[in-house]
Order: structure tokens, then sequence, then C-alpha cells
């Protein structure tokens, strides 16, 4: 039924086409941008062709030029949309599952556990989700390793109290009370009976932050702090281009290729997402049809 | 409303201690010797001491409670070490950036709510009508694009190519006439300072620097809260009470401006702890695309050069600020909705 939806609806059907062509793109990076035999093993390095730092122009050879460095941009773009798809959904199953758990049993404990639990929230959720990050990944060191780390240990909050929310208000039910009157243990009663009847807005709010989460990492690589240096990622083509964006006084635009590219490679995955996240925000709140 | 406030500065200690918490368990993960300069008040000392000696006489090697009560008791007396990438105390290198932050933040603040705001309710007006689409496509858009991208183009297009809008805060001349003794500097804001000092041209060159940076903070707030004005200001109109005030005959205008708009406003003024949030984020970026050297280019700086002292510092620092600004976020948010109170 949603999906339907979905699919009639011009916007998301944007979104969708637009997603489904990332897929595809992450799926075959090795047949569209292949990777030269002497660097087989680490594909995820972007190959640089010729010395200096002065970025080239797209050429035959190289459809969307040279950065800084003449690291190869279609090369990094293909490749990075993998580690876009890699954080967006390592950052987001790690921290849907642990806010969950937590969420969860704080909830159907209830009490001082939750109110203990629950100001431990407040806390993570009182630092700027950004400048949290630049902590962490600044105390762990630089890697996409740690960038993932980083923003799982300040999104799981946000999960945890979206379901805690609905943990409380279904334990309420009639049918929980029958479960419990009939004996059944409490990890049971919330595996079987509470867990599948609230955790469904939690996954679709999780899934649609998935462009929000890869927009953080690329800016944690953006200010130097993300993969390290010729990583497949986008964050990281943006910040080589951060030297090059005044191009030379006959040619103000010289450059442009080193910024255009990879951003229009970042909004257009952002965008996918947010367009199905918007119609399926509209499709789940009818209140707003009026 | 008293009563309401004083609850909430009660919690106030116990947020700054978890946030004080939060940030020494981050220095935990650190070196003993990469803590030292976090405590030393001046490079002097680490040329007449060695490494161990200033752990031990720190106590960088007692165990974690120890280390957090004399952490926490430096803290107090205001001391958050000496930044090695700054040359000069934490402390001092925050009140000598802060300013700009500030500035930044207040001529940002007031085009992102009123815009925002504005946005919303023609959107909401026209619901469904050619401007409800335009005004949600340049939303949609303005929410998924990164506000470094952004940045970078604005610098490509209105700095490279127009020469409207430079990087930095002040031109080179004018930074120049700032820096001498007859300037004199009342609060550190450039376009304060020098209407201050009746320097026109300052005024107008500080406001050149300041508008790009401004509409790189504000076209994604203006998109977040053209979304939640919209939704909301949609969910009021169906309501009974404006039913009602349409059947009284008021004009349309009166009807959106005075029953549904105001009440719509409850749900922005909840997200508004979030806006000052992620402004705080944005800052930091912001600052470090244009090169505006405030407080946000201070930790992006510090984190590149892998300046703990410096990094830990300004984040208690945020802390803090945030901490004050929900305070007056949720004054706020209970003086536009009385039922807060009575919670």
């Amino acid at each position: 039924m949603v999906m339907k939806k979905l699919l009639r609806n011009p916007l998301s059907m944007t979104g969708l086409i637009i997603l489904l062509g990332f897929i595809l793109i992450a799926l075959f990076a090795p047949y569209i941008a292949p990777t030269q035999e002497s660097h087989k093993s680490d594909p995820y390095r972007v190959p640089r062709f010729g010395w200096g730092t002065v970025p080239a122009p797209p050429s035959k050879e190289h459809l969307m030029g040279l950065t800084q460095g003449k690291y190869d941009i279609f090369y990094g773009i293909i490749w990075g949309t993998r580690t876009a798809f890699k954080v967006g959904l390592m950052v987001t199953g790690l921290s849907c599952l642990i806010g969950v758990v937590i969420g969860s049993v704080s909830a159907y404990i209830g009490g001082k556990f939750d109110e203990i639990v629950m100001r431990f929230v407040d806390i993570f959720m009182s630092f700027p989700f950004l400048i949290a990050a630049i902590v962490i990944t600044a105390v762990l060191g630089r890697g996409l390793d740690k960038v993932i780390i980083a923003l799982v240990l300040f999104r799981w909050t946000g999960y945890a109290r979206l379901i805690r929310g609905n943990v409380l208000q279904v334990k309420q039910d009639e049918y929980i009370m029958a479960a419990r009157a009939g004996g059944v243990a409490h990890p049971k009663i919330l595996m079987r009976h509470i867990l599948p009847n609230t955790i469904f807005p939690v996954l679709i709010q999780a899934s649609m932050n998935i462009g929000s989460i890869v927009v953080t990492a690329s800016t944690l690589s953006f200010l130097g702090l993300g993969a390290p240096e010729g990583y497949a990622d986008w964050g990281q083509m943006i910040s080589f281009a951060r030297n090059w964006v005044l191009g030379t006084p006959n040619n103000p635009l010289e450059y442009w290729y080193t910024v255009v590219w990879p951003g229009v490679a970042i909004v257009l995955f952002v965008l996918s997402w947010n367009l199905i996240g918007d119609a399926f925000r509209d499709i789940m709140d009818p209140r707003i049809q009026g | 409303m008293l009563t309401y406030i004083a609850r909430r500065l009660l919690f106030l200690p116990i947020v700054l201690i978890g946030v004080t918490l939060l940030v020494f368990v981050a220095m935990s993960f650190l070196s003993p010797y990469q803590l030292v300069s976090s405590y030393i008040k001046s490079p002097e000392e680490l040329k007449n001491q060695s490494l161990d000696d200033l752990v031990r006489k720190y106590g960088l090697n007692q165990p974690a409670h120890l280390r957090y009560i004399s952490w926490m008791k430096k803290l107090l007396r205001g001391d958050l070490g000496y930044s090695v990438s700054a040359n000069m105390r934490v402390t001092e290198a925050i009140a000598k950036r802060f300013p700009a932050t500030i500035e930044l933040a207040l001529f940002s603040i007031i085009p992102v709510v009123l815009g925002g705001i504005w946005l919303g309710t023609i959107s909401a007006k026209h619901y469904n009508r050619p401007l409800d689409h335009i005004s949600r496509t340049f939303a949609i858009i303005g929410w998924s694009l990164p506000d470094f991208v952004f940045g970078l183009i604005m610098l490509m297009i209105f700095y490279g190519v127009l020469g409207w809008f430079p990087p930095g805060r002040l031109s080179m001349w004018a930074d120049t006439i700032v820096l001498t003794g007859d300037f004199i500097r009342y609060t550190g804001m450039n376009t304060v300072d020098s209407l201050l000092n009746g320097r026109l041209d300052i005024f107008w060159d500080a406001i050149r620097h300041l508008v790009a940076p401004i509409i790189t903070l504000a076209y994604l707030w203006w998109a977040f809260l053209l979304r939640i004005t919209r939704s909301s200001m949609l969910e009021v109109m169906n309501k009974d009470y404006v039913r009602t005030a349409r059947a009284k005959g008021l004009t349309e205008k009166i009807v959106v401006n005075r029953h549904v708009r105001r009440n719509a406003m409850i749900p922005v003024a909840t997200v508004s702890g979030s806006m000052v949030l992620g402004l705080l984020g944005g800052v930091v970026i912001v600052e470090t695309v244009f090169d505006y050297k405030g407080i946000g280019l201070l930790t992006a700086t510090g984190a590149q050069q892998l300046d703990y002292t410096l990094i830990l510092g300004t984040t208690l620092f945020y802390g803090l600020l945030l901490v004050a600004t929900n305070l007056v976020v949720d004054v706020l948010y209970a003086v536009i909705d009385p039922r807060v109170r009575l919670e």
C-alpha cells in the first residue's frame, strides 16, 4: 500500500530512481571504474595520474578531470558511492540496534531505572552532533572506522528516545497485561509482543537518516578528520577542492570540476533519501492531508 | 512561571556535571603525555621539566576519580590549559575569538527565524498550489545541499567571479586600521565597534564579509523551518476554532496571522533548541569555508593539528553555551505555551 503511494508520487519516484542508480553504481563499481592491476589489493585507493598538485581538466582518459594531487575524480566518485553506503548503513544499523535495545529495556523496566537512563540520553543529546563527532575522531585518530564509531556514539540516543516513547504506550495495552498474567517471561514479552508493535516507525526514521549521516561523515572528511588521504570518499574530494575554488585571475572558474562533480554526487545521494523520506512522512501522517 | 524556571535551574548542575564527565571520558582515551599541555600554564614549564615530572606534578598518573576531581577544581578556577596551536591559553583564545562567532550568530538568527517562518506560512496558505510546490522544492533541495558544498560554491561565484563577498572578517586595509591604537575595541564585534568608532567604511567592509557566511548558515535552516511551520500550520488550519473564526467572517489575513500562526508556532519553538545545536555545528563548517576567524575555526584547526587541549576546552565551552541557551529556549517555550508550565 505504502509502496504504491510512493510510486505514484512524482517526487518520491524521482528519489527512488536516483537511489536505485546509486545502488547500481555501488554494485558495479569494479566494472564502471576498473581498478588498475597494481592497485587490485586496495580498490578504494584512488589512482593518481602524474606528479604535482595542480588539478587537470576533464579529458578522454579522465572523464571528470583530476583533482588536487592528480587523483582521478571519476574513480573517486564511483568508489566513493560504496564508501557512502558503507558509512550510512553501518552507522544507522549499529546506532539503531543500540538505541532500540537500551530504549526498549529502559521503558519496559520503567521507574527510577528509566529516569536515570533518560537523563543519560539527555546529556548525550545536549552536545551538537558535529562537534561531538569532531572530538571523538580527533581523540581516536583518523580513519573511516573511527568516523563510524564517533557517529554511532552520538546517534543511538535519538532512536532510544523514539522507541522508548512507543514502548511506554504499548506497555499498558491489554494483550501485554494478558501475556504477563499468563506468566510469559519478560524478555519474551519484550521480544515477541512489544518490539514487533513498536519497532517499525523507528526503522523507517532510521533509514531516512542515512542521507544526513553521509553528510556528517563527509563533513568530517572535509575538515580533514575522516578517511586517510587518497581513500575514495566524497567529502575528501571536496576538501581537496577547497584550495582551488578561486581559480586563476583570468579564469575564476578554471577548476570548477574539482568541486562540482563530488558536490553533485553528495547532493543527489542525500536528495534521493530526502525525497523518499518526505513522501513517507506525508503518507504516514494523514493529518496534514487536509 | 518562577517555579518552572527554578526547577530548570536545579537541573542545570546535573547537566553540567554530565557534560564534564563526557569530556573527561574522551580525555581518558589519551595518554598522560598527550594531556600535559591541558594542565600547564605556559610553555615555559615544558622547558624546565621533563614530561615525566609534569605528569607526576599534575597527578596524571593517578586513578581516574582523583584525576577527575583535580581536573574539575582546575575548571572551576576557569583554567582550560595551554593551546600549542593557538600559542596562548585556551581561555584567552576563546575570549579572543568568541565575539566574532557571536556576531555571525546574531546576524544569522534573525533572517533564519523570520525567513523560515515566512516561507512556511506562504507555503501553508497556498497549500498544493504552485507557490507551495516552489517553496517545498526549495526546502527539499536546500535540506539536501551540505553546507560545505554550498559555501564553496558561494565562494567560487560571489568571490571568485563577481568579487562581491570576500572571505575572512575584514579586508587588509580595514584590518590594519582596526589593529591600531586609535580604533577602540569595545566588543570585539567589527560591525558594532566600527559604528561606535564612527567608521562607516569599516562597518560596510565588515558587512561585506558577513553576507556569504550568513547565507550559508541560513539557507539550511530556512528549509528546516519552512517544513515545520508548514506542516504545523496545516494541522492547525483544520482545527474547529479556525473554522469558527472563519465562520465569524474574519478576514483571511486575521485568521492566518492571529488564529493559525500563533498556535502553529508551538512546534516551531520546540525545535528551536535543536536548531541552536545545529547552528553551533554549522558555525564550525561555515567559519572553516570562509576563513572567518571565530571559535568554530578555532575548533576545526585544533582538531586538524591534534591540539587536544584546544578541542576539549572549546567543547566544554560549547557545552556551557548550550546549557545556557537551552535554558533560555525552555523559558521562552513556557511563555509561548502556558500548558508547559503546569506539567
